[in-house]
């Protein structure tokens, strides 16, 4: 009865607090990629010495791709705040007369254009794409692979962000607007200080969802010979011959980036969450309603 | 102080508002009654451009308003608005939401902007729910924190749409009372309602609407006591049952 009590706070204290649960959830996946690898190792399927030695080699990769998908996330946000405007307000300013709608009518349809390409094709044929025109412009140039990939990959997060902003600013409900209004504000002031504000709280973890599909795809890079990690696990796998190592040191590293970040955000989310703004924390109180009443003494 | 002449409104086909006029005198509280549907809340938007009048004239301080060399905005500074469903910003806590006016439409610093937001939560007797969110308070102090934030730009007059029919009835008490300690304090109001009582006891006169006309108007008294139009009298006997 005693140790049935002990394990149910214990389950208790852990629901209760997402940096344990978070932690727990860590070491899990770190005990089964050991043993894992001790299995692989033992059956002589892989060489841990291999590794060891060529650890150090991804470190630059790493770094190559972390730059590429963090310029190319934060030049998409600049760009996918407006377009997500368009997006999202576009079809109100159609359905106006006269100035409005003549100006409206070409951009939300480029806008809306652009989105549907980007979402349309694959990223690799547009990195092929952007490599091939970028190499006839700029030919020989030794910068061209690494920027001409950075263009690619935020050419394609911004058809993917700016519908992530368009999804947050109409989430913004319209009494917010009204209220923004009655108090005399400019359709400026109500896009910088109600709508911006809350639409970007509503969106926090689709973004993250987004910057982890843009991390995963800046492995495309590699394609177009940028040194990037997945190009160095191609790299090790064939030039010494053990490509089943080289992969799995990759994903190793694309794991320790990933998790540890949309953890760490996800946990900011929880705990700077505005109350009443956003969807409640999912599983919360989930075991209320069985959980055992306090007993009195 | 608010005059309102021949004022036409129309949703597409629908003719919301059939030529309605009223005057508002400075210090007076004007309550709308009205059967739903028959165009109180457009009426009031109206009057503070959230809705543009189709036809007709809106008069504010001897201003017409509804003119196209007048920015809405300046418009909506002079006059307080007050929702049914509250409508305070959800990111900001109720000190924010009174502020939020002060210092970025009327861009005053900040120390002077949080003096008088926390002088106004003082005024509806929530001075101590300064820090919390909305979604924190009950609907009354939803309420009070959002006449606190209309007060706090210091309007010529207040418009009130419905301000407690989105309440649980033990709340209600305590927005009309703030309501009413403002019309005694000699604030220019204009207030749609289904509180046949605040209308009765704070109202200097009574105005009842129906299908987009005004069909009586008069003190509280006349139009409870004695309406003279038939379908004036039909709404109050419902409603007094």
């Amino acid at each position: 009865m005693d140790a049935r009590r002990t394990l149910e706070d214990l389950w208790d204290s852990l629901e209760d607090s997402p940096l344990h649960r978070t932690a727990i959830a860590i070491l899990s996946l770190l005990a089964i990629a050991v043993v894992l690898i001790i299995v692989l190792a033992n059956a002589r399927l892989i060489s841990l010495g291999f590794m060891a030695d060529n650890a150090s080699f991804l470190f630059v990769p790493a770094l190559t791709s972390l730059a590429a998908t963090m310029i190319s996330f934060t030049v998409g946000i600049l760009g996918a705040i407006p377009m997500g405007l368009v997006r999202s307000f576009g079809p109100r300013l159609l359905k106006q007369r006269g100035l409005r709608a003549a100006v409206a009518a070409p951009v939300y349809g480029s806008v809306t254009s652009y989105v549907e390409a980007i979402r349309g094709t694959p990223a690799l044929v547009q990195i092929f794409l952007v490599a091939q025109v970028s190499g006839i412009l700029f030919p020989g140039n030794p910068d061209i692979p690494f920027w001409g990939g950075v263009l690619a990959l935020t050419l394609n997060t911004l058809g993917y962000q700016s519908e992530v902003f368009r999804a947050g600013f109409q989430s913004v409900n319209q009494n917010q607007i009204e209220a923004a209004k009655a108090i005399g504000m400019r359709p400026r002031q109500t896009f910088a200080y109600v709508t911006l504000p809350q639409g970007i709280r509503l969106i926090t973890l689709p973004l993250v969802n987004e910057w982890v599909a843009l991390f995963k795809a800046s492995a495309l890079l590699g394609v177009i010979a940028v040194p990037e990690l997945n190009w160095a696990a191609s790299y090790l796998g064939s030039t010494r011959s053990h490509p089943i190592e080289a992969f799995i040191m990759v994903s190793a590293v694309y794991l320790a980036i990933i998790i540890p970040l949309s953890k760490a955000v996800g946990y900011w989310e929880r705990t700077h969450r505005i109350p009443g703004l956003g969807t409640p924390e999912p599983g919360r109180g989930r075991r209320a309603g069985v959980r055992r009443p306090v007993p009195a003494h | 102080m608010i005059t309102v002449r021949n004022l036409h409104k129309w949703f597409g086909e629908l003719h919301v508002l059939k030529g309605v006029s009223l005057e508002v005198k400075k210090g007076e509280a004007l309550v709308i009654i009205g059967p739903s549907g028959s165009g109180k809340s457009t009426l009031l938007r109206c009057i503070n451009l959230l809705v543009q009048p189709d036809e007709g004239d809106v008069i504010i301080d001897g201003v017409k308003v509804n003119d196209p060399k007048i920015r809405p905005e300046w418009v909506r500074q002079q006059v307080g608005m007050v929702f049914q469903s509250f409508n305070l910003f959800t990111h900001l806590t109720a000190l924010q939401n009174v502020m939020i006016g002060l210092t970025k439409v009327k861009r005053l610093p900040r120390p002077e902007a949080e003096r008088i937001a926390r002088f106004e939560l003082d005024r509806v007797g929530l001075a101590d729910k300064a820090d919390a969110y909305p979604a924190q308070l009950s609907g009354g102090q939803q309420q009070r924190v959002a006449i606190a934030r209309a007060l706090a730009l210091n309007p010529k007059a207040m418009l009130f749409d419905e301000p407690t029919s989105a309440l649980d009835p033990e709340y209600i008490r305590e927005v009309l009372d703030v309501m009413t300690k403002l019309a005694e304090e000699g604030m220019t109001m204009v207030v749609v309602t289904h509180e046949m009582g605040f209308a009765h006891n704070v109202a200097d006169r009574v105005l009842f609407m129906a299908e987009g006309v005004v069909v009586e108007e008069g003190a509280p008294e006349e139009i409870f006591e004695r309406p003279q139009k038939d379908r004036t009298k039909a709404f109050v006997g419902k409603i007094l049952g």
